[in-house]
Formats: structure tokens, sequence, C-alpha cells
């Protein structure tokens, strides 16, 4: 009952006017970079990190919150009315909801998204609430070796299982965990690889890094090959309180509490992102469907947008678990909220829940009241989403570059720093061209320190036995427990591969409007 | 044969101005050249065209009778420039556009084509309303 | 991230010059491993040190980066490419613009040169007048309009009202921001 009265002293905090105001900026700040083509939440948390110098850390961790859930709500608006590719968590939105909108009922697509995120994000915040105590409390009897284990569980699922080619995952986490060496030693202030220049002395900043590889390594990537030609976005008509029909209520529920069910708990273990989750909840609905319904995926079933949206949210919601509890992110996105908290010298980890209760239990009230200003904001306000979209490309990516250049120079107030900005910029840019995944440099650079003190600490402890790292039973459980995570996620790879080369491929494309029911 | 050249974009003024410029053709025994161009410096561009929207404007045309020509596509030119240039090059007798009411607010931060091809054309210019 | 098939599958039908810059990007990791082992040699160890000390980590690290530098290296040259990022707003079927990534570079630069002379909001409004001119918007007066506008915006509600100190340069003798 304990957690529970902190979660009310947390609404207290939520509920206060101001608060409710950063809550709502960060909101729509989130839908709109979900909307827009080329932002995603982990680069506008990148290039908002300069708030985090004068306000005050729940307001910061509030609008970054904000930001965190808006993002996937707006990625199913685009989804649904453009058919535009990338942002993967959206792609199985995308091939049913697309196919609805098409057929005229891009209204009840947008609702069920919209209302099965509400749905998901709130059983998933409620989840996220009972469980990340409870963790904690695991969490705090944990050793330095057990945490070893733990980091490795994530550099090499972050690193090996998010991008496409393992070999440039890892080589992009070793990447990141180089750039983490640079700079004096915190245990025995010796340099390492500064190379004599003062600059580096401090190190490379993170929040340098995370800058320009999310933002201008995007804007140089996605300026050197520009889509040339609109792409036509699908009329919504009629007004959105009729935008669920009887019909569609029913036939949307249950996808919404199993996409729930099923991407929460994929949320928690770093198995490959919201993605994986919407997949298995695609699938899976796809299975279930019975006689006409079953005929209409891949003509524009509801059940398809209904699941693996709401799974998508829990997914989210999920992701919070190992971040708050372990301080161990899993996404991109989640990494930029570690450094958020970094910022305000408070590491997230099993004391956190200890150490800055008020605060995280603030975060977590601000999840449910985000999520319904969300549902608020994003029915109606469609039209304005779809807006938006509209900004010319060239005024768009010359302002992240203007914001990326005003989040590099004041990490120091040097110009120097922006001038790394732009070297670290072109570097990310090359590793989008050729296949690298960015995520797994700036997790590698978060968590390299962390582990390598762990890692020391630990072989301090044993007096320099290796052994000592996997003898521990909860050390040796964690390894066979990636183990297993590395059996399952290539299965559901490979399932995932034939599903996509199969059955998607295969869908008859034919006209969309055909054989709907009224 | 002295061309009318009309400025197009797929909504309900555009189909006005399309209407209105049939009933110019055949009155001064003209041909239409309907311009509808993007720069596609945007993902979402309301203006342009697609090919559905392209077909529905052909067969309209094709009933009115009226000889006519149409020049779609993605150009480097902004809209108002493409419009200018089409009506130089066929050294056209009148240049037909929609004019919709705009905010101030709007007016400030996007410049108007119809502005443009007002003050910058040559021929004269028939503005439709709705 | 993205969903397509493992790189192995690689195109046959990339340009002969992405593979070149790929193989030149693998032995570019395949360098900084290297440079990680010679200079993580230099790194001073004090006597006194209980545990492994400030040098096996970048060994480990450097050791990786090399061993995958190598096998990076040995897949590019047996023609497996990396899938290159997509995206809502990338054309997969364009050449790539070196030209206007050079702009944006340069504009970048030059806006790191002029913060200190000419202040943060003229270098700022100067970043976004020369990225959007890069980029293709046109006309050129509105691009100016804007970047006046944000660079202004911006220097306002993160010096004035959110305390970063950028310097505003020559517009604070005008009284216009305070420092």
């Amino acid at each position: 009952m304990d957690n529970f009265l902190a979660l009310m002293d947390g609404f207290a905090v939520a509920t206060q006017p101001i608060y409710l105001l950063y809550a709502l900026g960060g909101v729509l700040l989130g839908t709109a970079v979900g909307v827009l083509p080329g932002i995603g939440p982990a680069m506008s948390l990148a290039l908002l990190m300069p708030i985090t110098y004068s306000l005050e850390p729940t307001a910061a961790i509030i609008v970054f919150a904000g930001i965190y859930y808006g993002g996937m709500y707006g990625g199913s608006t685009t989804s649904i009315l453009l058919n535009t590719p990338g942002e993967s968590a959206s792609i199985v939105t995308a091939l049913e909801g697309n196919k609805m909108a098409k057929a005229g009922r891009g209204a009840s697509a947008l609702a069920t998204a919209a209302i099965g995120s509400f749905v998901a994000g709130t059983i998933a915040t409620v989840l996220l609430s009972f469980l990340a105590p409870v963790v904690a409390v695991f969490a705090v009897q944990i050793g330095p070796v057990e945490y070893v284990a733990l980091m490795i569980v994530a550099f090499l699922t972050v690193g090996a299982l998010l991008g496409s080619s393992m070999l440039r995952g890892l080589a992009s986490l070793g990447l990141g965990l180089f750039i983490a060496l640079m700079g004096v030693d915190a245990l025995t202030a010796q340099q390492r690889y500064t190379f004599g220049s003062p600059f580096l002395a401090d190190g490379i900043d993170v929040v340098l890094v995370a800058v320009a590889l999310f933002a201008v390594g995007e804007a140089l990537y996605v300026a050197s090959r520009l889509r040339h030609g609109p792409i036509k976005v699908i009329p919504v008509t009629g007004g959105w309180t009729k935008w669920m029909r009887k019909e569609d209520w029913k036939r949307s529920w249950k996808p919404w509490l199993r996409g729930t069910f099923i991407g929460f708990p994929i949320g928690t273990i770093p198995a490959g992102g919201a993605d994986v989750a919407t997949f298995v909840s695609y699938a899976s609905e796809r299975k279930l469907a019975r006689g006409e319904n079953k005929l209409q995926f891949g003509k524009g079933a509801i059940e398809g947008v209904a699941g693996p949206e709401s799974a998508n949210n829990a997914a989210a919601a999920g992701v919070l678990v190992p971040l708050l509890t372990l301080g161990i992110p899993t996404t991109a996105t989640a990494a930029m909220m570690l450094v958020a908290f970094q910022r305000y010298q408070i590491q997230p980890g099993p004391l956190l829940f200890e150490t800055n209760g008020a605060l995280v239990w603030a975060l977590i009230a601000s999840l449910y009241v985000g999520n319904l200003m969300l549902l608020v904001l994003n029915l109606p306000l469609v039209g304005i989403w779809v807006k938006i979209l509209q900004i010319p490309r060239a005024y768009l990516y010359s302002g992240i570059l203007v914001f990326a250049a005003l989040g590099a120079f004041s990490v120091n107030f040097t110009p120097i720093d922006v001038i790394i900005l732009l070297i670290i910029g072109v570097f990310g840019f090359f590793m989008r061209r050729y296949g690298y995944p960015i995520a797994p440099m700036v997790v590698g650079l978060i968590l390299g320190p962390i582990f390598e003190n762990q890692l020391r600490r630990s072989l301090a402890i044993s007096q320099g036995d290796p052994i000592a790292l996997i003898s521990s039973p909860v050390a040796a459980t964690i390894y066979v427990a990636l183990i297993v995570i590395f059996a399952l996620s290539f299965w559901l790879r490979r399932r995932q591969r034939q599903f996509e080369s199969t059955d998607i491929d295969s869908t008859p494309s034919g006209p969309a409007n055909d054989e709907v029911k009224a | 044969m002295s061309t009318i050249v009309v400025g197009y974009v797929p909504n309900s003024l555009g189909d006005a101005a399309i209407q209105e410029a049939v009933r110019e053709a055949r009155r001064r025994t003209a041909s239409l050249l309907v311009v509808n161009t993007t720069r596609a410096d945007r993902l979402v561009d309301p203006g342009y065209a697609d090919s559905d929207d392209v077909s529905k404007l052909e067969s309209v045309l094709r009933d009115s009778g009226v000889e006519y020509t149409i020049q779609h596509g993605v150009s480097e030119a902004t809209a108002a420039e493409e419009v200018l240039d089409a009506a130089q090059a066929t050294g056209a007798e009148l240049i037909i556009i929609g004019l919709r009411h705009r905010t101030p607010v709007g007016k400030l931060i996007m410049g108007s084509t119809a502005q443009n091809i007002l003050l910058a054309a040559k021929c004269n210019v028939l503005a439709v309303k709705l | 991230m993205s969903t397509s098939t493992e790189a192995v599958a690689g195109s046959a039908t990339a340009a002969p010059g992405k593979r070149i810059g790929e193989l030149i990007f693998a032995l570019l990791i395949l360098s900084i491993g290297i440079v990680g082992f010679v200079a993580g040699a230099g790194i001073q160890t004090p006597p006194s040190a209980s545990d492994i000390g400030p040098r096996a980590f970048p060994f480990v690290v450097s050791g990786g980066l090399v061993l995958l530098g190598v096998c990076l290296v040995v897949q590019v040259l047996r023609g497996a490419t990396g899938a290159a990022e997509e995206g809502e707003d990338v054309d997969p079927n364009v050449k790539t613009d070196w030209l206007t990534f050079a702009k944006l570079c340069g504009f970048v630069l030059l806006h790191a040169f002029l913060i200190v002379p000419l202040g943060w909001p003229v270098a700022a409004a100067l970043l976004f007048f020369g990225a959007a001119w890069s980029l293709g918007a046109r006309p050129w007066w509105r691009n100016l309009g804007i970047a006046v506008v944000l660079a202004l915006i911006l220097q306002f509600s993160f010096a004035e009202l959110l305390g970063v100190s950028l310097p505003p340069g020559f517009l604070e003798r005008f009284g216009v921001f305070g420092g």
C-alpha cells in the first residue's frame, strides 16, 4: 500500500497546474515529432536536452515523458493516413490501417489506434506502477557481479538484436564504448585516449554525441537523398464522434487487451524493441480472427490496427521497467531519458525509488495524465497533425540543424563543441549510409562508464579472479536468460522474416474498397 | 488560336476555375493549358493533383469539348512561376486562377501564389472566387 | 530497427563507389581499434591500483573493435553490403547528393566560427538561411524571414527565459537582449 500512497503523492504533484502545462507541452511536441517525417522521439529528446540546464528535474522529466508517449501516438496517424515507410514500430499498423483509410474507414482506424493506445498505455502504466517497485526491491540486493551480467545482457541485446546486421550493431556498440573511455579515468585519474588535447580531457559529452548522431547525422542523411514527390494524404471525413461504430468497438476491445499483454512483457525484456511486439500482436490477431473478419486481413481489418497499436504503447511502458529499476535503457529513446536523469546527477537504478521516489512517482503519474491528454488531443485534432506534414522539408531539416547547434554549443559554451558535433554528425551520416544502427552506440556511450566501474569493483572484490563473474547464482541465471533471450529473438525474427516474405508480399493488392462490410 | 492558362488545384476552387476557363475558352475560341505542378519540397502537398484527380480533370475537359493540354508534374519552380512561364511561352491572352480568402497570419507566413501571378503577369488575369 | 533482411543478402546492384566507401568505413573501425591498442599501452597504471587498473577495459574494447573491423572488412570484400537506413523522407532510389551534403557541413562549420564574433542569434540565422538555401527552399526572402524570427525566438526563450547563456553578440548593444 505504500506504493499506492506514493503514487497518489505523485498524482498530487503531476496534477498541479504548472506540471499539467508541462505535460501538455510534452505530449503536443511528442505527437508533432511522431507525425513529422525524419524526427523521432529520441532525436527530439536529444535536441531538447538544453532545457535541463534550467528547468527543475520534475518539470523536465514530465516534458520528456510526454514526448516519449506522444511519439507513439503520432506515429500511428502517419502510417494510417500516408502509408509511409520508416518508423519500424508503425509498419504493421500501416499494413491494415492504410487499407482501411483507402476504403474510407480511416476515421475508424485512427480512433481504434488512439483508443487502443490509451487503453494499453493506461493498463501498462498500472502494471509499471506495481511491477517497478517490486523489481527495485530485488534489484537493491544485487551486487556488482550481477550488475555486470545485466549490462552484458543489455549490451548484447541492444547491439546484436536492434539492427539488421549483428556485426554492425556490435561495431556501433564498440564505438560508443570507445568514446565513453575518452577522458579521465574515474578511479585512478589517469588520462585515457585524450591524445594530449585539453578538450578531450573531460571526455566527449553524451549529449553532444547523441545530438550529433540523432539529429545532424539524420539531417545530412536525409538531405543527401531527399525524396521528391509528395505523398497523397487520404482525407478523413465525418465528425470524430461518429468514428467508432458499435461493431468497431466489438471487434477492437479484445485486440486492445491482447496487444497490451503481448506488448508489456516484450517491452520489459530487451528483445528488439517495440516492433517485435507489434509483429507478434499482428500475427496473433490474424490467427485468432474468424470467418469474415479473417478475410479482411490484408484488406483493412480493424483488429490488425487495434492489436499492434496497443502492443506498441504497452511496450513503451514496459521499457521503463528496466530503465527505472536497473538503469538499463533498451531503446534509443529510453537511453535519452537516462541521459536526462543523469543531467540532474540522478542515476536511475535500484536505489532510484528510495533516493528520488517523489520524482519517479510524479513521472509515473504524469504518464497516466499524458495518456489521457493524448486521447483527448488526438481524436479531434487529427486535421492539425496532418497539416504539419505540409512544412517544407528544407525548413524542417534546417530547423533541426539549428537546434542541434544550439544543443551542442550549450554543453560547454564553446564553439569547438559545434565542430565536434559536425564531425560526429558526419560519422553518423556514414553509419546510416552503410547500415550501422545508431542506438547501440548511444547505449554503449551511456552505460560504458557504469559498466567499467562495476566490472572493476567486482574484480577488486574477487581479487582479480574472473571466475567470480559467473559463479554467483544470480549472475549465472542472468547469463542463461541471455542465451534464452537470444534463442527466442532469433526464432521470432525468423518467423517475422518468413511472415514478411510470404504473407505481406503475396497479399493481394487489388482495390482495397471491395468487400468492406458496411 | 490563342491560349488560356489555368492554374489548377484539386479542390472546389480549382474546379470552379476550370468551369470558368471552359466558358472563357468557348467564348474566345481559345485552347486551355491547365497547369498543376509541385516543388515536391514537403511530404504532403494538398495543392498537387494525384493521378485520380488528373483523370477526373481530363474527363471534365474532354466532355467540355474545348481543346486542352495538361501540364502536370514535379518541377523546381514555384507554382506561380510555372503558370507565368507557361503563359509567356504560349503567348497566352488570359490567365485564370482561383482566389481564396486568406487570414493575415497566413499571408505573412506563406507568400501567395495568386498574388505573385497577379503582379507579374503580362496578360489579363481572371481571378475566380467561390 | 529496420526490419529488412540480414545484410548478407546484400545487393549486387550497389554502386561500386558505395562499396569502396563501406570498405573504408570498415577499415576506419579497424584502425580505431588499432589506435586504441597503441594509445591504450600508453595509459599510466598506478602501481598501487588494487583492481585491474585503467588499462584493461580499453584493451577489451579496442580488441573487440579490431576483431569486428576485420570481420566487417572481410564481409564487405566478399560482397555483402549493409542495408542503408530507410526513412519517410529518404528516397532509396536517388543518387547521393554530395553537393548538398557539403553545403550543409560548410554552413554548420561557418556557424561554429561566427558564434563568438557575431553572437549566437546572427550565427544561427545564417545557419538556417544557408541550410534552407542548400536544401532548395525558395524564395530567399522567406527563408531569411523565417531564419531571423527563429533565431530571435530561440535566443529569447533559451537565453532570457531558460537562462542558457548564449552570447547575444552586437544585439546586446541595442538593449534587445540582456547578458
